[in-house]
């Protein structure tokens, strides 16, 4: 993982004051929040599977939705490679805010056990992360998890338009 | 946040506007719902019509021959999974056998049983991911579901046997580490009792529909000396006229002594690989029952040995490694520097769900291969894109990349 | 003064090297020991110069010079039957005598034999392009430019294929590091952000065994964790996994621990 030198404790870590139409505002959010199809690579597989019949996707209220136009996360399952990333970057711009980061998997998250020259240590070298699922490859369970991590990470939030950054970059 | 400084430029160039001759460049990017992974394809458009196809690969390209040369050769076998990352134990398999045959050892009885129903069971796994996506992209998402459902319980049986479901690493040089878990044969027999009504109803549902028919048949027609030429191998040459199956020509494992029939077909269209692959399904059904009958003949002939015998390169079993002192120091050796297989060179093809996997292993004595080239089949079925895509239509281009079944884990390595 | 390390393979090195080991052969057999590799040698000596041929785990290795590889090539697809070209790429041997030994993979589908067909060229010299034979070999030959730096004559795209059009090093040469030089170590930074970038990102972290010692401490500290950048006092009450707040959300049914069920039937 990457450097961060963002103080965290200041930027979003503890908890707010939320009013009453924060709180609507993030349950609408928190339930519906659709995903970006980003399988890169192993990882893809088991975010299929977990959309799949076994472990639907579709009772978070979590569609998979082929442009970044429309999606709230970008679940980045598999490999970043240096080719690929700036296709990443331009593809987290084109998202619209609210947008969050699920980084999903060891090369997500670090590079994994790909140590050579081609893969990127890190998708968060290149974006801002908001969740770190840790596997080779992550289970659906892990990923069922995450998306409930997440959407509570979401309730407990303020819900203005503007994001606080979340990286120096 | 508002957009941070970077130095990405607008992608204008991919569109031309004031062309003369109405061709419109699209750009089938890295990133696309039924890309299968990371597919750039660049096309030159006219009207509908595709005129020029070029695929960009490399999205993925992860190293994993550069890592090969610095890795000892069983460190290696997890990164061989993830290749093909859809049936992974074929390409730990591969690499496996490959090593064997330089080291000249010989794989005990019943662990060949077990790596042919593991094999079998990811040829299954891995059609059934095919027809799914494959599927999906044309529209029929009911049968993405059904099979994926399927999918789930053959990915419980190899949960159960070495406890991850998508990377396997379950099978090592000379033989497998683990015996079969109890309940492994009687949920496969419950699985292959139930498996010919479910591909029933995938071909009730796709066989004689309208729409598949449609979007299958006369497209993407895959000539013979066009498959011969480009390197097409696995179920793509066998749709195409050339009934070569790597487990019936060069048999390996105990294929020989299983009878199962080569699916093939002479149209060499989408349809027909989907024919193919729906009866190479049925095969290797009837390939998992007899390797039941012959793992249960092991059993009963008293074969117990999972690794094979050759204490320069393999280790011992476990209960000999803990009991005896010889056994541990050696296995200390080979987990720390390395087994050194001879100097010499191998290459060995397998027939993997996807085609022909071949592994090219150069090795100069040291603990690490010098030379590791992974000869991946999606990596020309990729190729071959170039110049099939041309004459089609775009809706086409999705169906055909459907079909040649790639994955891009192999394509980039 | 520091140690001697060879410039010429920074590869990973055994740990451990035996002075006295001298390493075995994978066994050679001659040609005329199976019938259908000495008929095709036989053929190809008949016509071209072929310097050494054995035969290894059951598949005939050819050795022939570097100009005629595409005439020896093409006689194998239209008279021996070796109508498949299985594989093509390199080996390098740089730090013995400065060359590069390329192999190709022929299958014969009819006679179900293999044969390698290889040569040695020089650093700095190409070779000929057989993708008029073979399809397959423009993609083969694009990747081993792309890895080798190993060009072709005659060949319609000499372009990387598997790294970007801009990458500069060929990789899988033994000089080149693993984890890369240092234009790939910040490729995709200075692609994207740009050179000034770099130390508001850091390098990469590559070090396998690099542990963080208070992540760790947090982080080990199952059901008591904290936020990143807290101090740990040890008196932190206890954290229980909950998948939604502790008052749960509207119109969403409250998922906890002990309403689960566990299914033992993998049938289900």
């Amino acid at each position: 993982m990457a450097q961060h030198k963002v103080n965290y404790t200041q930027d979003g870590g503890l908890p707010v004051a939320l009013t009453s139409i924060d709180k609507i505002v993030n349950w609408g959010r928190s339930n519906s929040i659709w995903a970006l199809t980003y399988g890169l690579a192993c990882c893809g597989i088991e975010m299929m599977a977990s959309g799949a019949s076994r472990f639907d996707f579709d009772r978070y209220g979590t569609i998979f939705r082929a442009s970044p136009r429309q999606a709230d996360v970008m679940i980045v399952a598999g490999t970043l490679t240096k080719k690929h990333a700036e296709f990443i970057k331009r593809l987290y711009d084109q998202m619209t805010e609210p947008r969050w980061v699920i980084s999903m998997g060891s090369c997500a998250n670090t590079g994994g056990m790909f140590n050579t020259y081609a893969t990127v240590q890190g998708v968060d070298r290149i974006i801002p992360v908001d969740l770190y699922l840790p596997g080779c490859a992550p289970r659906p369970e892990t990923l069922q998890y995450g998306v409930m991590l997440l959407q509570k990470k979401i309730r407990a939030n303020k819900a203005g338009n503007a994001q606080k950054p979340k990286r120096l970059m | 946040m508002a957009q941070v400084k970077n130095r990405l430029t607008p992608f204008f160039e991919n569109i031309t506007f004031d062309r003369e001759d109405n061709e419109l460049i699209l750009n089938f990017g890295p990133q696309h719902p039924s890309a299968h992974g990371q597919l750039r394809l660049m096309l030159h458009l006219q009207q509908e019509m595709i005129t020029k196809a070029h695929p960009d690969v490399g999205y993925l390209h992860r190293g994993m021959e550069k890592m090969a040369e610095n890795m000892i050769y069983n460190e290696f076998m997890p990164t061989t999974d993830r290749m093909d990352y859809i049936a992974s134990s074929s390409n730990n398999y591969g690499f496996a056998l490959a090593v064997e045959k330089l080291i000249d050892v010989e794989v005990p009885r019943r662990a060949k049983v077990i790596r042919m129903m593991l094999l079998e069971i990811n040829r299954l796994m891995s059609h059934l991911f095919w027809l799914a996506t494959t599927a999906l992209d044309i529209g029929a998402m009911t049968v993405f579901l059904f099979a994926f459902r399927e999918r789930e319980y053959l990915m419980d049986i190899i949960e159960g046997y070495c406890g991850a479901r998508l990377t396997h690493a379950a099978i090592r040089i000379g033989g497998v580490p683990l015996d079969i878990q109890d309940s492994f044969l009687h949920q496969l027999r419950v699985f292959l009792n139930k498996l010919p009504e479910n591909i029933k109803d995938y071909e009730d549902l796709l066989d004689t529909n309208r729409i598949w028919l449609m979007r299958m048949e006369e497209v993407g027609t895959i000539s013979t000396e066009m498959a011969l030429s480009w390197g097409c191998t696995g179920p793509m040459l066998r749709a195409s006229g050339v009934a070569w199956d790597i487990r019936k020509e060069e048999p390996y494992e105990l294929y020989d002594e299983v009878e199962f029939n080569v699916p093939f077909s002479d149209k060499g269209d989408n349809f027909a690989r989907y024919r193919v692959y729906m009866e190479e399904m049925r095969e290797s059904a009837k390939i998992l029952y007899q390797t039941i009958d012959m793992y249960e003949k092991c059993v009963k002939d008293g074969e117990t040995k999972l690794m094979a015998h050759a204490p320069k390169y393999i280790s011992a079993p476990k209960l000999d490694i803990m009991t005896q002192n010889y056994s541990l120091m050696q296995h200390f050796v080979l987990v720390t520097q390395g087994m050194r297989p001879p100097v010499g060179e191998v290459y060995v093809a397998t027939e993997s769900p996807k085609g022909e996997l071949g592994f090219f292993i150069n090795s100069q004595g040291g603990p690490y291969p010098y030379r590791l080239k992974l000869r991946a089949p999606s990596f020309w079925h990729t190729g071959i894109l170039t110049d099939l895509l041309p004459g089609h239509y775009i809706p086409d281009v999705v169906s055909i990349i459907g079909t040649t079944n790639i994955v891009f884990g192999e394509v980039d390595r | 003064m520091r140690a001697y390390t060879p410039k010429n393979d920074v590869q990973a090195k055994a740990y451990y090297t035996d002075r006295y080991y001298v390493a075995p052969q994978v066994p050679k057999q001659k040609v005329e020991t199976d019938e259908v590799f000495s008929h095709d040698l036989a053929a190809i000596k008949a016509k071209f110069d072929v310097k050494e041929a054995f035969i290894q785990v059951g598949q005939m290795i050819v050795y022939i010079n570097a100009n005629d590889i595409y005439a020896v090539l093409e006689y194998m697809r239209d008279e021996l039957t070796y109508t498949q070209l299985s594989e093509m790429s390199a080996i390098d041997w740089l730090a013995k005598d400065n060359t590069f030994e390329i192999f190709y993979q022929m299958l014969s589908m009819s006679k179900r034999k293999r044969i390698r067909i290889k040569f040695f060229i020089n650093n700095g010299d190409a070779v000929d392009s057989v993708e008029k034979l073979f399809r397959c070999a423009d993609w083969s030959e694009r990747e081993m430019f792309d890895m080798f730096g190993i060009e072709a004559n005659n060949h319609p795209f000499m372009k990387r294929i598997l790294l970007p059009y801009d990458w500069q090093g060929y990789p899988l040469l033994k000089t080149y590091p693993l984890q890369g030089d240092e234009f790939a170590a910040w490729y995709e930074v200075d692609k994207i952000y740009g050179k000034e970038a770099r130390e508001e990102i850091g390098p990469e972290i590559r070090d396998t065994a690099r542990v963080d010692r208070y992540d760790s401490e947090r982080f080990s500290r199952l059901g008591f964790e904290v936020p990143k950048g807290t101090e740990i006092t040890g008196d932190e009450p206890r954290n229980p996994q909950e998948y939604q707040e502790e008052g749960g959300v509207f119109l969403i049914k409250k998922f906890t621990k002990e309403s689960s069920t566990v299914i033992d039937d993998p049938q289900r």
